[in-house]
């Protein structure tokens, strides 16, 4: 057998595809199946290489012949590859059924003959197709297997169609029970396997159900060895006979082993062997697994209770696995962050790296460091608290990589609330707070700076380590200039390259200076500043040819070599401006955290969506789209400004899949060419996907969208988010509570007016009635 | 707006005229832009308020130093008013709602506890911290100037009030606000009233009543207070008024009778010898039956009279006979023989609280009397201008009238914060000062609210009748503190704000109107979905689409502080008053809020953005004003990943050969969007 692929031209998801084929080679080859490539360059196969269609498909081949073809889009990762491959060589062994009259009759067909394993799973090619396949390839011959997917046949099993969860029966239709009750019937027992499904759970599971339904032992519990391999997992659970009983017991411990098939081994303990020293107060035993192979022995009262005992463990075992899922509890909870806070309200929040600031030692503290990252947060925001912890762990790794001229320091506004709302006399270097959770930077003698990037831990990080650089650094000799060129503020910050810009000034009295320097520090945290004045400035005016005072910038995503030049601008503010449109890209990526400031320039968005690439050529080849979309900046000049067009890389922003998939409703093949965000509407087109992207069909393409002679591929959603849940109306409920007959105060007043103490008579003034605020007396 | 804007020109005008008449002592007088009438509590809060915002004030006293009611008052010399130290809470905003005495300061250490870490504090402890207040924030008092007459003036410029002292030098003044207090003992007239002493007179040594049956007319903290200190000594305490006793914590209402003064009521229930009794003071007489002893001599000076309390309709002439000896007819023993007063007294004591000195003013600028409380009080509009006085405010005590016997306007720490709420209405109307707000996005408003319903003192003492008034404007609102409910219709020409068409929410504080067992099983509610049963305090918001009319005010559903609103939401009361529960509290709040805004409030994770900033149009208002403002969160995945691993943090998986395009290391670095969360984030420093 051979699995083979015809490499003709390579494509993002082809090299994809590549990189799993390779995977699946390995696993395939336990099964003597060859996975291979034809690269068509080399080795023109004919049909296979010539034919354009066939880039989307793989082919099997038996004994030299083609077998079967699959398409890239069932056989997409190594999983699906074993699972569909597998499947196909044994079509004709594992049988499919829809209703419960086709089991019926498979169950006829088996009687006596197999046991049949039954495996449901949502969808093929999935993790779980592949384990059942597996399995089914190395038992086929002694088990017939039964693959479905769904139908009315799950309701006979008892398993809610809804759920997602792949399961595992196991049908005793081999053997002939004398016990079992269901022997009259024409139905097999039934065990259902209670493991997740997977490949190990699956021999473990069917290899436990060969194994000896009662063993009977004449020795004590503890003296039986933990069960050996491959039960070794299993529990054991002992019960006790007497030599009075013997027949009784045996069919108890009978009955008892087949409720724990596939759960746990049954040992029948005889009572009269001397070496049994168990005290009689025990009737039962169990070990189990793992946790310690010591006996425990109890009393049980019912068999029940031994299930209880076995599976308990097993219930431990699936919350832990469940823990990832959402759970009833915080169900109640509609607000994803507050749900996920809410759901951790019982971790302990080690708060020993981040200090606690107060009205009290704010300054004290403040003045002792030359950096103070304040976090302002309440307890009851929850994304104050989901903050809280990314915080606390930004503290701990400065603390690790002995960061120690930064100081974290947190702030309950719930409790010093004069503090954060900087009341006066208070004298602090802010505004007051009033949004949740914020977070400033403040400097000895300094007004502090607000941080606005993202509230994850790592753009924090990142956002601090730069900020410990001076801004503007100032540098005078060759080794500082290369320095600031190239190395990283902090060992931490290795994988990161931030933008440099470099300001160049004759002399320190230059007009600009000022601009430069006011400028670097709103830039500071997000880029590095440096600042050359004097001797060497001419031969770096010389080299880039640039007339001082100007503003070099160094483009993380371009070579040193190549800086573009700032003049420098009468305000700080136009100079921020020119800085960052030159520090722009000409296609820039569009990412989770930078979607904000792109989307703000308020242009239509041409969105490239490339997937992951595995290799050099991969990369390549992106790097080519990417480019491509750089000539079309290029070509259309003037027209060309009020489109951004950007990459979304899906190996790096894996939220942009599901945008695709949002846009044009089911998910086209990589690389995808939209537009969307027009100023004249919500349409949403797609570049012909077929059509290769060239610079100058783009152009073509976008100007017949302009035109309206496209039709669009989708649309965008609207601007309206209305409440998604209902309020609890309490109005309402007052008012239909009121509707009911209820004593008022009136009665009661009068209730207990007629109660005067001590039968004292005196007339009431009818004016008393009137209004109770006067009834009574009272002094102030 | 428009006749806002004139009354303001108007006013600057005014206040002009008058700032260039106080440079010259006109006609021998002195002018004040704002006087202020006595240097209690009251009139000192009302003075830093204005002394803060550097107004042209003077606080006129006629004792020799701040205060001086206390001096005198209570008798017993021990205040109760809490003066609750140690609460386990930095908060000093939450502070306050357990801290009774203290007046509003800039100041945070200018409170009562630096003089008295007493619980329930000496009487001498107020007017010392008093001293202290007006020596610290320096405010201007003038001792010794007793005003006998107040008159208003109407001139071309507009109304004044001409103050005249005991030396009849003549003070003018634009604003006047009155904070005299009460201190006019309040007495009832019946046939042998001559009879009784007084609270204000009364001897304070309890071994004065040795062995004496007494009589005290009144129930409330004062009677109570002079019947515990005599009960040890006293044959018998016997205590009458019309009602029977209202206490404290069941009413809520700090006027009613404490617990701390209520020993008399253990005694009475236990069968003691003491009593409480009920009868309307202007149904008895008191006669004095002289010891008709044989052996009159020596002793009968020592000897007391014995008094006689009997009903009128019993007293044979009715016409004055005060102080005469009664017929053993007109007693009542002689018609009911178990008469529960029937046998004589040695003392009867009048502790019926004080009354308003209404004396001072000329018909010209007299309040009128208030309709409730027996007309002791002045009444006042919900502003707490004197009706038909416009320029003439009435401060502390004197103020009560709007919320007698149902919150703390007549106690310090109630009116502490109505006196501010005054102060913001004339910073408005004289010198266009609009109230302070805070602009808030409107995805933070949550949080704002349950900010100030877990510290603010001001609507938690005033309960009913200081509440926070949030003006929606969709993208933000305006968050108005401790505005006067009463005064809602009002609302635009006493603040200055606008009301927009997306309505506003009123924060109020509320007790619960039913009467229940207070110490009974089903006295608190736990159940958010029956918060609207909760008994004790527990904050309600109001939504309006629209302000409510004078017209709604008036109609507003008995036991309500406003009118029905177009939605209501309560928070559960909790027991620990921390209304932050993420199940019982937040989310019911978020959901109302949801509905008023009409629009979904949740937070999202960055990720949740991302994709419906792209899909759509414009993503929910959370990423707007969160994550499209760049102040995305951490997908909640991620967020419970990080929590369970504590270690260190994986580096962000960066591409090697950064040098594509295709670099995901893309700074930021572009305006956020709308660039304005609210003006105060924008440090531009």
């Amino acid at each position: 057998m051979m699995f083979l692929y015809f490499k003709q031209q390579v494509s993002p998801t082809i090299s994809l595809f590549l990189v799993e084929l390779e995977k699946s080679a390995e696993a395939l080859q336990d099964y003597g199946v060859l996975v291979g490539k034809v690269s068509c360059k080399k080795e023109p196969v004919q049909t296979y290489c010539s034919e354009a269609k066939q880039q989307r498909s793989a082919f099997l081949f038996r004994g030299g012949k083609e077998f079967l073809s699959f398409s890239l889009d069932t056989v997409f990762d190594v999983n699906s590859i074993v699972a569909e491959v597998l499947f196909a060589i044994l079509r004709d062994e594992v049988k499919y059924v829809h209703t419960d009259a086709d089991l019926l009759a498979m169950e006829k067909a088996a009687k006596g003959k197999k046991d049949i394993v039954l495996g449901y799973v949502r969808s093929l090619g999935t993790q779980e197709h592949r384990s059942l396949m597996e399995t089914a390839y190395v038992y086929g011959s002694k088990y017939q297997f039964i693959l479905i997917t769904g139908g009315p046949v799950l309701k006979q099993l008892g398993v809610n169609e809804s759920s997602q969860q792949p399961q595992v029966w196991f049908l005793h239709c081999r053997v002939r029970s004398t016990l079992m009750t269901e022997v009259t019937s024409e139905r097999c027992p039934v065990t259902r396997m209670r493991k997740a499904l997977s490949t190990l759970n699956l021999h473990t599971f069917l290899q436990l159900l060969e194994a000896p339904l009662v063993s009977e032992v004449y020795v004590d519990p503890s003296s039986v060895p933990p069960p050996q391999f491959p039960y070794q997992l299993t529990p054991q659970v002992f019960l006790f006979s007497h030599s009075a009983t013997e027949h009784l017991d045996l069919d108890t411990a009978t009955t008892l082993a087949w409720r724990l098939r596939g759960l746990a081994l049954l040992l029948l303990v005889h009572r009269q062997s001397l070496a049994v020293k168990t005290p009689d107060k025990y009737n039962a035993a169990y070990r189990l697994p793992e946790k310690s192979s010591e006996v425990k022995y109890v009393t049980l009262r019912s068999l029940d209770n031994v299930l209880e005992l076995v599976t308990k463990q097993e219930k431990e075992e699936q919350e832990e696995e469940e823990d990832d899922h959402v759970d009833e509890e915080e169900g109640e909870l509609d607000d994803e962050v507050a749900a996920a806070v809410y759901k951790n309200r019982d971790d302990f929040q080690d708060m020993g790296s981040v200090t606690q600031l107060t009205s009290d030692n704010f300054h004290t503290e403040v003045a002792q460091s030359s950096l103070t990252v304040v976090l302002f947060y309440v307890k009851w925001d929850a994304v104050s608290m989901a903050f809280l912890s990314s915080f606390i762990e930004v503290a701990e790794r400065l603390e690790d990589s002995q960061v120690d001229n930064v100081q974290m320091g947190v702030v309950d506004c719930g409790e010093w609330t004069d503090l954060c709302a900087a009341q006066p006399g208070t004298a602090v270097p802010f505004q007051p707070i009033t949004a949740f959770p914020s977070v400033l930077l403040v400097r000895p003698q300094q007004s502090a700076q607000h941080y606005g990037g993202l509230l994850t831990g790592e753009a924090l990080h990142r956002f601090i380590m730069i900020s410990c650089m001076d801004s503007p650094v100032l540098l005078s000799t060759k080794e500082e200039v290369s320095s600031f060129l190239q190395e990283v503020p902090h060992p931490d910050l290795a994988s990161y390259r931030p933008d440099r810009a470099l300001g160049l000034f004759r002399t320190e009295s230059q007009t600009g200076l000022s601009v430069f320097t006011e400028a670097a520090k709103s830039l500071r945290g997000e880029i590095l500043t440096g600042l050359l004045t004097d001797g060497l400035v001419e031969k770096w005016a010389a080299e880039y040819a640039v007339d001082p005072p100007a503003v070099l910038l160094f483009h993380s995503w371009r070579k040193l070599t190549h800086p573009s030049v700032v003049p420098v601008d009468s305000s700080s503010q136009e100079l921020l401006a020119h800085i960052y449109a030159a520090l722009l890209p000409p296609v820039p990526e569009l990412t989770v955290e930078n979607l904000p400031s792109l989307l703000s320039m308020g242009k239509a968005l041409l969105l490239l969506f490339v997937g992951e690439e595995e290799d050099e050529i991969g990369r390549r080849q992106n790097q080519a789209l990417v480019d491509e979309l750089g000539g079309v900046v290029e070509q259309g000049g003037t027209r060309m400004e009020r489109y951004l067009p950007c990459c979304i890389h899906l190996g790096h922003t894996p939220a942009a899949m599901s945008v695709l998939g949002s846009y044009l409703g089911s998910m086209p093949p990589l690389p995808a060419l939209v537009v969307s965000h027009l100023p004249t509407g919500d349409e949403v087109y797609q570049y012909p996907p077929k059509t290769p992207i060239l610079a100058s069909s783009v152009l073509q393409w976008l100007q017949s969208v302009e035109d309206g002679k496209e039709s669009p591929a989708g649309m965008l959603g609207g601007d309206s988010w209305p409440a998604a849940f209902e309020f609890y109306d309490f109005l309402k409920i007052m008012d239909m509570q009121d509707a009911d007959p209820s004593p008022t105060e009136e009665e009661e007043e009068e209730a207990e007016e007629v109660n005067v103490q001590e039968h004292l008579l005196t007339k009431k003034m009818p004016e008393d009635r009137l209004d109770i605020n006067t009834k009574f007396h009272s002094e102030l | 707006m428009e006749p806002n804007l004139l009354c303001f020109i108007l006013f600057t005008l005014f206040g002009f005229v008058l700032t260039s008449f106080n440079e010259h002592h006109h006609n021998g007088t002195r002018h004040y832009n704002y006087c202020v009438l006595g240097a209690g509590p009251a009139g000192l809060q009302m003075g830093f308020f204005l002394s803060k915002a550097r107004r042209d004030y003077i606080i006129f006293e006629r004792n020799s130093g701040p205060g001086s009611f206390f001096n005198k008052y209570p008798r017993h010399r021990k205040l109760i008013s809490i003066n609750k130290i140690h609460t386990g809470r930095c908060n000093r905003e939450f502070n306050l709602r357990h801290d009774w005495n203290s007046l509003l300061s800039d100041k945070p250490d200018l409170l009562f506890k630096r003089l008295s870490s007493e619980f329930y504090p000496p009487a001498d402890a107020f007017p010392l911290y008093l001293s202290m207040y007006v020596r610290e924030l320096g405010l201007k008092v003038q001792y010794g100037v007793d005003i006998g007459r107040i008159r208003s003036v109407q001139s071309a410029t507009g109304r004044s009030y001409v103050l005249t002292d005991q030396h009849a030098a003549d003070y003018t003044c634009s604003i006047l606000l009155v904070a005299t207090g009460l201190w006019v003992p309040q007495e009832v007239e019946f046939a042998g009233s001559d009879l009784v002493e007084g609270y204000e007179s009364i001897s304070t040594n309890p071994d004065d009543y040795k062995g004496q049956a007494v009589l005290i007319l009144g129930k409330g903290n004062s009677a109570f207070e002079t019947a515990q200190s005599i009960l040890g000594r006293a044959s018998r305490v016997h205590m009458l008024s019309s009602s029977p006793v209202r206490l404290a914590w069941q009413t809520h209402y700090v006027g009613d009778l404490r617990a701390v003064n209520n020993e008399l009521l253990d005694t009475y229930q236990l069968k003691s010898l003491d009593g409480l009794v009920e009868a309307h003071l202007e149904d008895i007489f008191i006669s004095k039956q002289e010891k008709s002893s044989r052996r009159s001599g020596v002793k009968d000076a020592e000897m007391r009279a014995k008094l006689y309390l009997g009903l009128r309709k019993y007293m044979q002439n009715s016409d004055e006979r005060n102080g005469s000896n009664a017929s053993r007819e007109e007693l009542q023993v002689h018609h009911i023989d178990n008469f529960p007063l029937r046998k004589p007294y040695d003392r009867v004591i009048r502790c019926l609280g004080f009354r308003f000195n209404f004396s001072i003013f000329d018909s010209s600028a007299c309040p009128p009397h208030s309709e409730n409380a027996k007309g002791r009080l002045p009444g006042v509009t919900a502003w707490y201008e004197g009706k038909n006085t416009p320029g003439l405010f009435l401060l502390g005590t004197a103020s009560h009238s709007r919320d007698y016997r149902a919150s703390a306007g007549g106690f310090v720490h109630g009116f502490r914060y109505t006196a501010r709420a005054v102060h913001r209405l004339l910073e408005y109307r004289y010198h266009g000062n609009t109230w302070p707000s805070t602009r808030l996005v409107t995805t933070q408003l949550m949080s704002w609210i349950l900010k100030r319903v877990g510290e603010a003192s001001g609507p938690y003492q005033m309960f009913e009748m200081l509440g926070d008034v949030i003006l929606l404007q969709g993208f933000h609102c305006e968050y108005i503190e401790e505005f006067l409910l009463q005064a809602l219709p009002q609302f635009s020409s006493l603040s200055g704000h606008e009301v927009s068409s997306h309505g506003l929410i009123v924060v109020v504080m509320q007790y619960g109107k039913k009467k229940i067992d207070y110490l009974g099983r089903s006295r608190a509610e736990t159940d958010w979905t029956r918060a609207w049963k909760s008994n004790f305090l527990h904050p309600v918001l109001y939504y309006y689409d629209s302000l409510p009319t004078e017209q709604d005010m008036k109609m507003r559903p008995r036991g309500w502080p406003l009118p029905r609103p177009k939605a209501i939401h309560h928070m559960v009361e909790d027991f620990l008053t921390e209304w932050d529960g993420p199940l019982s509290h937040i989310q019911p709040l978020r959901r109302f809020l949801e509905h008023c805004v009409q629009t979904d409030l949740r937070a999202f994770s960055a990720e949740t953005c991302f994709h419906s900033a792209l899909t759509h149009r414009k993503p929910p208002l959370f990423c707007q004003q969160g994550y499209l403002n760049e102040q995305g969160v951490q997908h909640y995945s991620q967020l419970r990943r990080r929590v369970y691993k504590a270690g260190p943090v994986p580096v962000e998986q960066v591409t090697a050969g950064t040098s594509t395009a295709a670099n995901p290391a893309f700074p930021n670095y572009l305006a956020p969007p709308g660039a304005s969360v609210s003006s105060a984030l924008k440090l531009d420093l």
